[in-house]
């Protein structure tokens, strides 16, 4: 689980870059426009933090980055690939590839044990029994869960079930991680925890970090903070560390 | 040691997945699995019903040609033609069956009578049986009947030979040899019992033609059966030259107002004329069929449809929607095989050979590799419409709508 992307600030081309993105939803004659012709490039490497108010469009702008919803207007670039142009079949491969994605309430599979959970992402790609078997461990290691291999979600915490997550997102060792807050569920101490597993995630093994939250300690570690608000970036408000 | 998935083919999801999550639910996974049994059992029932009998109308014809009084061609209980017919037939037909130098032609007079043990006070309504009366002839036209033990009765002597499933039909355990019976009025010793398989023969009770003609206050004969020679399988032409004569005699013979006809026909037409009792089995079995059917398939959809998200989540780590069909329907399989086994043997120990009584006598409900094999494809049906539509409703929704689900 080496960091196969390059690190830092100083890379010239961007690995995320959008260009006048927009995504509108149609109820009837009523036009939903989550995301407004956004312009942004996130570097490689990269820790930041996406802030703004509830339904200005960060869930949007995080699924869109993921593959798993398609903009409606503009391009949307990650690695020089221009996500609009894939099929379906081959933006769900990439995805299984490219993105780790975290999510608010887990999404653990409940008949699966942690260790099944973790080696699920890499039945996509035809490794051996013993391959599987290296990585998950070293996932689990990771996350700091070597003692809950046979564990269910059930008998998890909150906490626990989280880095399983994190842990499923990182087994196939992609470069973007995406995060839609991850400890939005989560008592302060596990939500600590989790961040700091994330930041370790970036800081060690270079992992390209986006990450939704309401929470200003969260946002606190990230290199970048940008804030959306009703589709579009308030360039006021973003930060940089 | 950590156990890892067996390894199975990329972008497929475990066996193990889909068998878990029937036990994720076991309250749930037990009732869909009982009404796709019940649905099973119904399908299983009516194919046996309609098989075992149509196989039983069906088995009752031979080679043979029958002779019926003209107008009756549907009922050989209300047919009546002069007792002088098969003597007349036998002379005059030429090329038929021979046993002993004789021609085999058969008077038979076929009546419903009640029927009961003698031993028990007449009730007031006694079951009816097919009540045959024969000639020693008739054990030539109909080869399937076998004496299984005692022997022929004989007649004045108040003497009958009980078909192997008329105790069935009398509601008592065993008929045998020196069993006592009132037929009609009539107290009568039963001498043999004979068997006739897959026919409703089996079902009848058989007495000398004369002492039925004095029990039942007649001197015609209801039918008159002559026997193909043996060989009219094999010679096709010659058997239907033989019925054309036969068809030409009963024309030309108005003094005896006969038709003749293929004794398969004559059970062709009653099978068809069975077919609204079967239809309406069938109608029966289908409405309760139904209930089962909606609430399985109601249990199946309301499974699938809560885990919406978890099929979103799956296809956001990568699986394509086909990979999570395919679980599905491996889920549906499975649940769906449990039906059928248990489906089949329930039926195989409780309905097969199960007694239908008709007016023809009764008949033995058939589970059949026919009845097997229409459980087996309705399983396979039942397992694709089970999930039909919770996999249109859980794939079709875009992925970020799905996320957001439950
Ligand atoms: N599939 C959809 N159909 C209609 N409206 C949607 C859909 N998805 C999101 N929206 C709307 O888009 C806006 C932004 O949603 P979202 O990106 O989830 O906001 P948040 O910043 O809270 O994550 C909200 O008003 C939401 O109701
Ligand atoms: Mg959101």
């Amino acid at each position: 689980m080496n960091g196969t992307t390059s690190t830092g600030e100083d890379n010239a081309t961007p690995l995320i870059e959008c260009r006048d993105l927009t995504r509108e939803f149609r109820r009837g004659e009523q036009v939903i426009r989550p995301l407004d012709g956004l312009d942004l490039e996130l570097a490689a490497g990269s820790f930041v933090a996406l802030m703004g108010p509830s339904g200005s469009g960060k869930s949007t702008l995080l699924n869109l980055i993921a593959g798993i919803d398609r903009p409606t207007r503009g391009t949307l670039r990650i690695g020089g690939r221009d996500l609009g142009r894939l099929s379906g079949r081959d933006l769900a491969d990439w995805r299984s590839r490219q993105i780790g994605y975290i999510f608010q309430l887990y999404n653990l599979v409940p008949v699966l044990t942690a260790y099944e959970n973790v080696e699920l992402p890499l039945l996509l790609h035809g490794l051996s029994r013993g391959e599987r078997h290296r990585r998950v461990s070293e996932a689990l290691a990771r996350v700091g869960l070597v003692d809950r291999h046979r564990h269910f979600p059930r008998q998890l915490s909150g906490g626990q079930e989280q880095r399983v997550a994190i842990a499923r997102a990182i087994v196939t060792d992609p470069a973007i991680l995406l995060a839609d807050e991850p400890t939005g569920d989560l008592d302060h101490d596990s939500a600590a925890a989790v961040m700091d597993l994330l930041t370790s995630l970036h800081r060690e093994l270079g992992k390209t970090l986006v990450v939704v939250t309401h929470d200003p300690a969260v946002a606190e570690r990230a290199q970048r903070t940008l804030h959306l608000e009703k589709g579009r970036l308030v360039a006021a408000a973003e930060i940089t560390r | 040691m950590i156990q890892t998935f067996a390894n199975s083919s990329v972008h497929s999801l475990p066996l193990d997945y889909a068998l878990r999550n029937l036990a994720r639910t076991p309250l749930r996974t037990l009732l869909a699995l009982l009404g796709s049994t019940l649905v099973l059992i119904l399908l299983l029932g009516t194919v046996g019903f309609v098989r075992g009998m149509s196989a039983s109308l069906r088995g009752s014809g031979g080679d043979n040609i029958i002779f019926l009084g003209a107008g009756s061609e549907e009922s050989i209980e209300r047919s009546e033609i002069p007792s002088r017919a098969a003597g007349v037939v036998a002379a005059s037909l030429t090329g038929l069956r021979e046993v002993l130098d004789q021609p085999a032609v058969s008077p038979e007079v076929h009546a419903a009578l009640p029927i009961q043990p003698a031993e028990v006070e007449p009730s007031d309504d006694p079951p009816l049986a097919v009540v045959r009366g024969v000639t020693p002839m008739a054990f030539a036209v109909h080869p399937r009947v076998v004496l299984l033990e005692g022997r022929l009765a004989e007649s004045g002597r108040d003497q009958v030979i009980a078909g192997r499933l008329a105790a069935e039909l009398l509601g008592v355990e065993r008929l045998e040899a020196g069993s006592r019976l009132r037929v009609g009025e009539r107290e009568v010793t039963v001498t043999g019992i004979f068997d006739a398989p897959a026919s409703v023969m089996a079902a009848e009770v058989w007495m000398p033609i004369a002492d039925l003609q004095v029990l039942a206050q007649r001197d015609s004969v209801s039918c008159v059966v002559a026997a193909m020679p043996p060989t009219a399988e094999e010679n096709p032409q010659a058997a239907a030259r033989l019925l054309a004569a036969a068809e030409a005699f009963a024309a030309t013979r108005l003094d005896l107002e006969l038709v003749a006809m293929p004794e398969r026909d004559y059970y062709a037409r009653l099978e068809a004329f069975f077919a609204p009792i079967r239809a309406m089995v069938a109608a029966g079995a289908v409405l309760v069929g139904l209930g089962g059917l909606l609430g399985g398939l109601s249990i199946l959809h309301a499974a699938f449809s809560s885990r919406i998200r978890e099929f979103a989540t799956l296809q956001v780590l990568g699986f394509p929607r086909r990979a999570i069909v395919m679980s599905m329907l491996e889920e549906s399989l499975i649940l769906h095989a449990g039906s059928l086994l248990a489906a089949a043997a329930i039926a195989l120990v409780l309905l097969d050979g199960l007694s239908i009584r008709f007016s023809m006598g009764l008949f033995g409900i058939q589970i059949d590799e026919i009845a097997l094999g229409a459980a087996i494809a309705a399983a396979l049906l039942l397992s694709m419409i089970g999930i039909a539509l919770p996999a249109w409703r859980c794939l079709r929704a875009p992925l970020p709508e799905a996320l957001r689900e439950g």
